[in-house]
């Protein structure tokens, strides 16, 4: 039986994808103004650790990084479950990409080298890149084992089931290691009116790149964000209802040969 | 005559040739080389007309873990020092990918359809939003790594001069991630990307015996049976081969019919390329209407049946 086990779950803060929307004149989407909302995957990958956390013991700590408006998602995470929560913040720079992500949580890593699991969301909800996991990984030196759809604790260890395009894996790696998992994993718990509140009472701890021994020029984005835009589809959104259902049906049928995609 | 090298990398042979293609119109007729690595004999790299091949010669078993890859193309990048690095954005692709960026931080970014270099960087498209959006970005700093969908190879155009080979050995360190099963998908099932007809389900089916209905509709069109998330990897009433959307399968087929789909995001995403869709749904207001071509707002069970009378001419 494995003793008490430490998670860390990374959150994201994303863009609503649901409720982002285009500007009607240029098309494209002002994602600095849209608003946000805890990446979906990543409540997956908080309800895995807590899980295990209730049947091995243990400690469930979120990190985010972001601006402070980023507490949001580790008050999600409180209310699913952990413990305490670390919100990565660098004043002069609120918004990093993708590196300047994986350096901030790999610099809080190697600061506080304290944990046996580290767990991700496979990607986030708006960019999916599905990187930071494994980029985070690289950074420590730490074994990745990526796409989790079940996983299970042995001895100092994590056995990590998966999926890729033409194959299923096993594979297993001793602590610590880092997972990231996909929403097939769990149906994370919805947090409780208590829970919320449990949640919103909890202390944030913030860090800056002073208190990892970094000076932050190190998480400077690589990547110019030009625009995002919405492509133009023209669908005919045309409504069918005849007197009948079996009016509207010949009416359907009818409309999907005149345009040659039923014989 | 020099230019500049973009080094493309897959571990699947079928993605190289498509990358060497895209490295090529990438190039743009500029005196650029196209360099590729790869395991086994190459001969992908060769038939895309690659200047030169990189053979990775990784220890036996060892695909299970991206960060001997990672450390292999981290050789590769040394001796090739290229503008670009382009691979295949498949699952072990972003996770190759994703390594690598992390031991020679460099900027990376994944599910790209157009890419193009630019004096200060490579200008990049690809789905953002959950595949809502397009995203366009410019990756900056040396080596960037770009994981492209894939596209269909062209042909290849033979280099006009051999292909030229380098081996890269790689000493095999401390085992880190030990496999301890692998099971090979069975082939030959369903592949619901190349449908021509989907007849697609969602929440709005009751229970799992009512996939029927559905079926017969399927049978009656000549189509093949297509799902939502809560279907096959909630309900588990039907095989993932079947699940359309983001972490599903992407299809395009020349009809799609949606029934009983709401219409969520992650779905839309799935099948939004498909030619024409048909969306039938108790709800008038449902998402899955707006991007629809043809719409009946009726309860599925009324709808399907009907359908299926007026096709059988029962």
């Amino acid at each position: 039986m494995p003793g008490p086990i430490r998670s860390w779950v990374a959150v994201k803060h994303g863009v609503d994808v649901v409720l982002a929307r285009a500007e009607r004149a240029t098309g494209n989407v002002a994602m600095d103004r849209a608003p946000r909302k805890t990446s979906d995957f990543d409540r997956n990958a908080v309800e895995e650790a807590v899980r295990i956390r209730e049947k091995f013991g243990g400690k469930v700590t979120a990190l985010t990084v972001g601006p402070p408006t980023a507490k949001e998602a580790l008050r999600d995470a409180l209310a699913i479950g952990a413990d305490d929560a670390v919100l990565i913040s660098d004043p002069a720079r609120p918004e990093l990409d993708g590196r300047g992500v994986a350096q901030a949580l790999a610099a809080y890593g190697r600061k506080h080298p304290e944990f046996d699991l580290w767990f991700f969301g496979e990607g986030s909800t708006d960019h999916f890149t599905g990187t930071i996991g494994p980029r985070v990984a690289a950074a420590l030196g730490a074994p990745s084992l990526s796409y989790g759809r079940r996983v299970t604790v042995d001895d100092g260890a994590v056995v990590v089931d998966r999926e890729y395009e033409r194959e299923l894996e096993r594979v297993r790696a001793a602590f610590p290691a880092i997972v990231t998992v996909g929403q097939e994993i769990n149906q994370p718990r919805v947090p409780t009116f208590m829970s919320t509140l449990k949640a919103s009472k909890k202390e944030i701890r913030a860090v800056g790149p002073a208190d990892l021994g970094v000076d932050g020029a190190e998480w400077a984005p690589t990547t110019r964000r030009e625009r995002v835009f919405v492509p133009e589809v023209a669908r005919k959104r045309q409504a069918l209802a005849g007197a009948d259902v079996a009016a509207s049906a010949h009416m359907l049928l009818e409309a999907l040969r005149a345009e040659g995609v039923l014989p | 005559m020099t230019g500049e090298t973009i080094l493309v990398f897959s571990e699947e042979p079928d993605a190289v040739l498509g990358l060497v293609a895209t490295a090529r119109s990438a190039l743009a007729g500029t005196p650029g080389r196209v360099e590729a690595a790869m395991l086994g004999d190459g001969a992908a790299a060769r038939a895309g007309g690659a200047d030169r091949l990189y053979r990775l010669l990784l220890p036996e078993g060892a695909r299970h873990d991206p960060s001997v890859a990672a450390a292999a193309l981290q050789q590769v990048v040394d001796l090739a020092a290229p503008r670009l690095i382009l691979v295949a954005s498949t699952k072990r692709g972003r996770e190759t990918a994703a390594r690598l960026a992390g031991v020679i931080d460099a900027a990376v970014t994944t599910g790209v359809s157009s890419v193009a270099l630019e004096a200060d960087g490579v200008r990049i498209h690809r789905e953002v939003l959950s595949g809502n959006a397009i995203g366009e970005e410019v990756l900056l700093g040396p080596n960037p790594i770009v994981a492209v969908m894939s596209s269909a190879p062209t042909g290849g155009s033979p280099a006009a001069a051999p292909t030229e080979v380098t081996d890269v050995p790689i000493e095999p360190g401390p085992a880190r991630i030990t496999l301890v099963e692998r099971t090979v998908k069975p082939a030959g099932g369903l592949r619901i990307e190349s449908a021509e007809r989907i007849v697609s389900v969602g929440r709005g089916l009751r229970k799992k015996e009512d996939l029927a209905l559905i079926q017969e509709l399927a049978r009656a069109m000549g189509a093949v049976v297509g799902c939502t998330r809560p279907i096959a990897a909630e309900a588990g009433w039907l095989s993932d081969d079947h699940w359309i959307g983001l972490t599903g399968h992407r299809v395009k087929p020349r009809l799609y019919v949606a029934i009983g789909i709401s219409g969520a995001v992650q779905h839309l995403v799935g099948m939004r390329e498909s030619t024409i869709v048909v969306a039938v749904n108790k709800d008038a207001n449902a998402p899955i209407f707006a991007q629809s071509d043809y719409t009946i707002a009726g309860d599925l069970y009324a709808v399907v049946p009907a359908l299926v009378r007026a096709l059988t001419g029962t």
